[in-house]
């Protein structure tokens, strides 16, 4: 009795990758996303400094949603529950 | 509705090993809201043979005023 082949094909490993990478990339752009919010509540910015991190936060909402789309995968495919711990990412369906 | 909602995490009872309802990423932003000094030493190695060796002083924070960005201009990064 063989042993139980792993079919790993090449696409479908290099997409569970691209999702990893990408859910990595989540994980910062969520913190980073809190991190301005928490920055703008604080005050002692511009207008325009505002304006401008508001503006960069939705571009690159914006390319994780291309990039997710160009790799077969959605948005929520990147959350990733740990468990005990609950989930990793904050689900984006806003 | 879980445990997290009405803001307790319960401790015993059935809800006990439940997860905490919270996304991890709330709880890393509150952690660097808070601010966060990690020090230590880590040596990685195989078979024994230490290889590397990783020596960390490192504060995690959000800037603040408590905690100002070391070059004015938002610096290199």
């Amino acid at each position: 009795m063989n042993a139980p082949r792993v079919n790993v094909d090449p696409d479908h490993a290099a997409r569970d990758l691209v999702s990893l990478v990408l859910t990595l990339v989540e994980l910062l752009r969520q913190l980073m996303e809190r991190q301005a919010i928490r920055r703008i509540d604080e005050g002692g910015l511009t207008e325009d400094q505002e304006e401008a991190l508001g503006t960069a936060l939705m571009m690159l909402d914006r390319t994780m949603t291309e990039l997710c789309e160009h790799h077969g995968l959605s948005r929520s495919d990147l959350g990733l529950d740990l468990g005990p711990l609950g989930p990793l990412l904050a689900d984006t369906e806003w | 509705m879980s445990a997290a909602g009405s803001g307790v995490v319960a401790w015993s009872g059935p809800e006990a090993g439940a997860p905490i309802g919270v996304p991890l990423v709330d709880l890393l932003d509150r952690v660097l809201g808070t601010g966060v000094v990690i020090s230590g030493d880590l040596v990685i190695a195989i078979a024994e043979v230490p290889l590397i060796r990783l020596s960390l002083h490192a504060l995690l924070a959000s800037v603040s005023e408590r905690v100002p960005a070391p070059w004015s201009d938002g610096g290199p990064l």
